[in-house]
């Protein structure tokens, strides 16, 4: 369904030819960012079963909103933005709808499945990132990703997250040592 | 790379001043990505343009429910189990009376209760 190549580049023609409802033009911004968002979704909720349906959310979402993107930030930054949202929902969603039953039954939702890496060190070093993230809390797990798996600076971060750049700060300090503890154990 | 060198790499993506582009970087060059599935795209397009669209929510909603159900049946059963046993072990047998909470011999302490006499 979507073309292989798009001869439009620039973001805010992508928009417009998608708000005249070329659907090609939106599956090119699908090809351009599943990969970013992939790793936030994935890498906040584990490789499960879910992940994905979340991933195809966001850009369902980024669709029926494309209209009030303004082009004031990138298009990758608003992508950004509802893939946090969705993610921090489906997580408190989680939370609520588990806590009902067992904390085993919550585990069992965070497994995720190791992606069939080629050599046993590259599969060491992607069980201790996953098992790191997940054993993480929510809101320190979402700054370790913005920075870790997507390599934004602070200030990327804090605007992203729609947070003062001194909140960040202080997670990050938080965050590393709730992470050193973690990183003990594993 | 080894375990302790990705440990400290992980750590460092959380100091201020740290290159996040090049630990992402690193982590990727050791096989640490992400994927969704390789027809993720047309799937996203199907569920926004196609005719019988099936809202994801509800997809979801069955599983999660498929999977309540399961948890709350093992429950069920578990609970019946230990009633049986427990019942066994007070009254002796699994009869008629013994689940009603009556012993075999007559007791007319319940006509009484039944009658008012």
């Amino acid at each position: 369904m979507i073309k292989e190549s798009y001869n439009i580049t620039e973001e805010d023609e992508l928009v417009k030819a998608c708000l005249n409802g070329d659907k090609n033009a939106f599956g090119e911004i699908v090809n351009r960012y599943q990969k970013m968002v992939a790793r936030t979704v994935k890498g906040m909720l584990g490789d499960s079963v879910f992940a994905e349906d979340i991933g195809q959310e966001v850009f369902i979402n980024l669709y029926h909103s494309l209209s009030e993107f303004r082009g004031e930030a990138k298009l990758s930054t608003y992508i950004q933005k509802i893939a946090v949202n969705l993610t921090l929902n489906e997580i408190k969603r989680r939370k609520r709808f588990f806590s009902m039953f067992s904390q085993k039954a919550n585990n069992e939702m965070h497994e995720f499945e190791i992606a069939d890496h080629n050599s046993e060190e590259s599969r060491e070093a992607s069980e201790i990132v996953n098992k790191a993230l997940l054993a993480m809390d929510p809101k320190f797990r979402i700054i370790l990703t913005m920075r870790m798996l997507q390599g934004y600076s602070t200030k990327e971060t804090a605007e992203i997250l729609d947070l003062p750049i001194g909140t960040v700060l202080s997670r990050l300090s938080r965050a590393q040592e709730q992470l050193r503890n973690i990183l003990v154990k594993l | 790379m080894d375990a302790s060198e990705i440990k400290k790499l992980i750590i460092s993506s959380l100091n201020a001043d740290t290159n996040t582009v090049e630990v992402s970087r690193k982590l990727e060059e050791e096989g640490i990505s992400y994927n969704f599935s390789h027809n993720f795209g047309d799937k996203v397009l199907n569920k926004l343009f196609s005719a019988g669209l099936t809202i994801n929510r509800e997809v979801e909603f069955v599983k999660y429910m498929n999977f309540a159900f399961y948890r709350i049946a093992l429950t069920g059963v578990a609970a019946i189990i230990v009633l049986l046993i427990s019942i066994f072990l007070m009254q002796g047998s699994l009869s008629l009376n013994s689940f009603l909470g009556l012993s075999d011999s007559y007791d007319e302490s319940i006509v009484c209760l039944l009658t008012g006499n």
